[in-house]
């Protein structure tokens, strides 16, 4: 495991300098084009020089007609090129010092004929150079703490803790947006491509070391250093949690052997093995694999499995306490002092099983603060989970039943929205215990929007808040396991 | 040179079956081999005639199973090849005579073997991956293993933890503890089945599957390998130890 970041080839890739990209034009038809743009866009601090062999300017910057024109050595190169081109630009691009590259172009290994011959000298040029090689076939690296963005999309949203290392590009460039739309954030994510050069566990060993990041996810469809992932994996587990989807392990991918042990053994039960025994924690689905980073990436330590959910309405509590059950996680009575402390917020409708079941609050302000505060301090209750149920036409209402002139209707209502999520942030911040939220109302409401902001995990359905929590516990009780290891610990 | 003299025993095992062109060790050879790492096999002696069977089940004592032995023999029960629970020695002499003509060709010998009670059965095996190297398995075993699809696999070596983490994925893992008034599965001997399996596979390279099937569980715990397939490497039939 590498103690600093700085000791890792990918560091300069990451965090370059100054970069000289080749493949951007000023026909906006062109891949290479669009990535520049996305770079560009980004507003990358340090110098960009587009390598043109007839343009004098490419989108607004001095073009160059070769690398060797260049008035300074780059960081980091990155290609959008005629497969043809690349090795030959990557030859010059060395003999400039150049020592980082990705390359985006196609028609290598993935493809026949000529492919597997052209990515082999690639390899052997970079070897020659030194040169550390990310792709080909892939769409380089977002650092978005850096500015950097060498995907096709342009980059929405802020800077974030989720490291990811993906075998598919789409899975940066194309969920800029999804974790926009959740308030969550790439640290750095690679996209391996080919990995004819720096491989899934050369990205993982980075994303173990940087410092933004707080939990690493993993899309996988296949490994070839497999047992130098499972070693990688290992050493850093311990300290940052590693999420993975593994795709390509169907049933149907199982050899046939002479043993019972070699007929059962397919790629999905051999992957699920490996992850466990590296402390990976499994997604089952790309959806999984954000919301456990989510809660991973937020949420403190669990004291146990023990689940407490509040709620005040009946059907919504019922299909959360049947997903927690349904993990694993437990549904813990409350304390005899939880129960009276509980006492003046609970109207004669109510519940204080668990679910603990309001019906409805004497206060509003009671199920944001006081309640949940009484739930947290619980010794039984390990994790809160809290159904959300805060629609705007209904406080308008009531609001104007209560004599609020209509034109002040929204700015009120706006605040009472805020202060709601103001007081449960607050609470979720000093609980040291995981909180999280489900409601099925819109992720654009100004409520969802604002605990999000604040932190607190809010899934559109128990299912996966309770799946995510119990990741959480999972997590933290291998790594007990782990710690408590003479050996390994 | 002659190495023979101080070759462990399992290299012994292993190099005699490739230099006679052997595929797969016979189930003796097989739980000989396993014996070597810590795997607790039934007692068990080849005969080479019903005299010798009837002798050795005297030995034993109790009922004991006959099982045609030969590595030519993977699947003995599908083949009618195994004769179970006998009792006298008139029952075991004519199991012999009767198992030694069956398979048709020449026997290694009919394996004499104690009868372990105990439903409950598991299987546990090896198998190499390109990527991961030897990887180990555990899993729900006996007549239902591919129906119940029910196993674990974890990359050699392994070690205690793996092994709780094994047993605690099993779908059928209550069958490990107290169950059904009987005694929860010695874990320590599971443990050592399994990290046995491992270093069979990263000391040899020329075993390339192992299936021990079934692996009973016997009422006070008490775990057995009744049966086992030690497949050889394809290809290495013609290498001979210099």
């Amino acid at each position: 495991m590498l103690s600093r970041i700085d000791q890792s080839p990918l560091y300069r890739v990451a965090n370059p300098r100054s970069i000289v990209f080749f493949g951007g034009s000023n026909k906006i038809e062109s891949m290479g084009t669009n990535i520049l743009m996305s770079l560009l866009g980004m507003g990358f601090d340090g110098p960009v020089f587009p390598v043109h062999p007839k343009e004098k300017t490419v989108q607004g910057l001095t073009a160059y007609a070769s690398v060797l024109d260049l008035p300074v050595t780059p960081d980091l190169a990155v290609m959008v090129l005629p497969t043809a081109s690349v090795n030959p630009t990557i030859e010059q691009c060395g003999r400039m010092g150049i020592r980082q590259v990705v390359v985006v172009s196609g028609g290598f290994k993935e493809v026949g004929g000529e492919g597997p011959t052209l990515e082999y000298e690639m390899v052997e040029i970079c070897r020659r150079y030194g040169i550390t090689l990310i792709g080909p076939n892939c769409l380089g690296v977002a650092n978005p703490h850096h500015k950097l963005n060498t995907t096709f999309l342009p980059f929405e949203g802020r800077p974030g803790f989720i490291g990811l290392a993906s075998q598919s590009g789409s899975f940066i460039t194309q969920m800029f947006n999804y974790m926009a739309r959740h308030h969550l954030g790439f640290s750095t994510a690679f996209s391996v491509g080919n990995s004819a050069c720096i491989d899934i566990v050369d990205c993982l060993d980075y994303l173990g070391a940087c410092p933004h990041t707080r939990v690493i996810t993993l899309y996988i469809e296949g490994l070839t250093r497999g047992r130098a992932f499972v070693e990688t994996a290992r050493a850093i587990s311990p300290q940052k949690p590693i999420v993975a989807l593994y795709v390509g392990g169907s049933p149907a991918g199982r050899k046939a052997g002479s043993s019972h042990t070699g007929a059962m053994a397919g790629p999905d039960r051999l992957y699920d093995g490996i992850f466990r025994q590296a402390g990976i924690i499994r997604a089952a689905n790309l959806t999984e694999l954000f919301d456990f980073a989510w809660v991973l990436g937020t949420q403190p330590k669990p004291r146990s499995r023990g689940v407490v959910i509040q709620t005040h309405s009946g059907g919504p509590g019922a299909v959360a306490a049947d997903a927690v059950g349904r993990t694993g996680l437990t549904l813990p009575d409350l304390s005899v002092q939880t129960l009276e402390a509980l006492q003046p917020y609970v109207p004669h409708t109510g519940s204080v099983a668990n679910p603990v079941d309001l019906t409805f609050s004497k206060n509003p302000m009671d199920f944001f603060a006081a309640i949940p505060k009484v739930l947290l301090e619980d010794n039984n209750v390990a994790m809160l989970m809290v159904y959300f149920l805060i629609p705007l036409p209904v406080i308008r209402r009531a609001m104007a039943q209560m004599g609020v002139a209509p034109e002040r209707l929204e700015s009120e209502a706006g605040q009472m929205v805020a202060e709601y999520a103001r007081a449960f942030s607050q609470l979720h911040l000093q609980a040291r215990k995981p909180v999280v939220g489900y409601t099925w109302r819109g992720l654009e409401e100004r409520f969802v929007q604002l605990l999000m902001e604040n932190g607190v995990p809010l899934f559109p359905e128990p299912e996966r808040a309770a799946r995510a929590l119990a990741a959480l516990v999972r997590y933290h009780e291998w790594r007990k396991v782990i710690n408590a290891d003479p050996v390994t610990g | 040179m002659n190495q023979e003299i101080n070759m462990p025993a399992p290299g012994k095992i292993l190099a005699e079956a490739i230099d006679r062109g052997q595929s797969a060790l016979s189930e003796f050879q097989s739980k000989r081999l396993l014996a070597c790492y810590g795997v607790p096999v039934t007692r068990e002696a080849l005969a080479k005639d019903a005299g010798q069977a009837m002798e050795i089940a005297r030995r034993i004592g109790g009922p004991v199973a006959l099982k045609a032995c030969s590595a030519l023999l993977m699947h003995k029960s599908e083949r009618g090849l195994v004769m179970l629970n006998l009792k006298s020695d008139d029952e075991v002499g004519r199991a012999y005579e009767k198992l030694a003509s069956a398979a048709g060709f020449e026997l290694e010998g009919v394996l004499v073997q104690e009868m372990v009670d105990g439903q409950r059965e598991l299987m546990a095996g090896l198998m190499r991956d390109s990527q991961f190297g030897p990887c180990v398995m555990l899993g729900l075993g006996g007549v239902l293993t591919e129906a119940m699809d029910d196993a674990v696999m974890r990359m050699a070596p392994v070690n205690e933890n793996d092994v709780a983490g094994m047993m605690a994925g099993l779908r059928c893992k209550d069958i490990l503890g107290a169950f059904r008034g009987q005694s929860p599965a010695d874990a320590l001997t599971l443990v050592a089945v399994l990290t046995g399996l491992g270093r069979i596979g990263l000391e040899h390279e020329s075993v390339a599957e192992i299936d021990i099937n079934p692996l009973v569980i016997s009422p006070k715990g008490r775990i057995v390998a009744v049966d086992a397939l030690v497949v050889l490497k394809k290809g290495k039939s013609h290498a001979v130890t210099h």
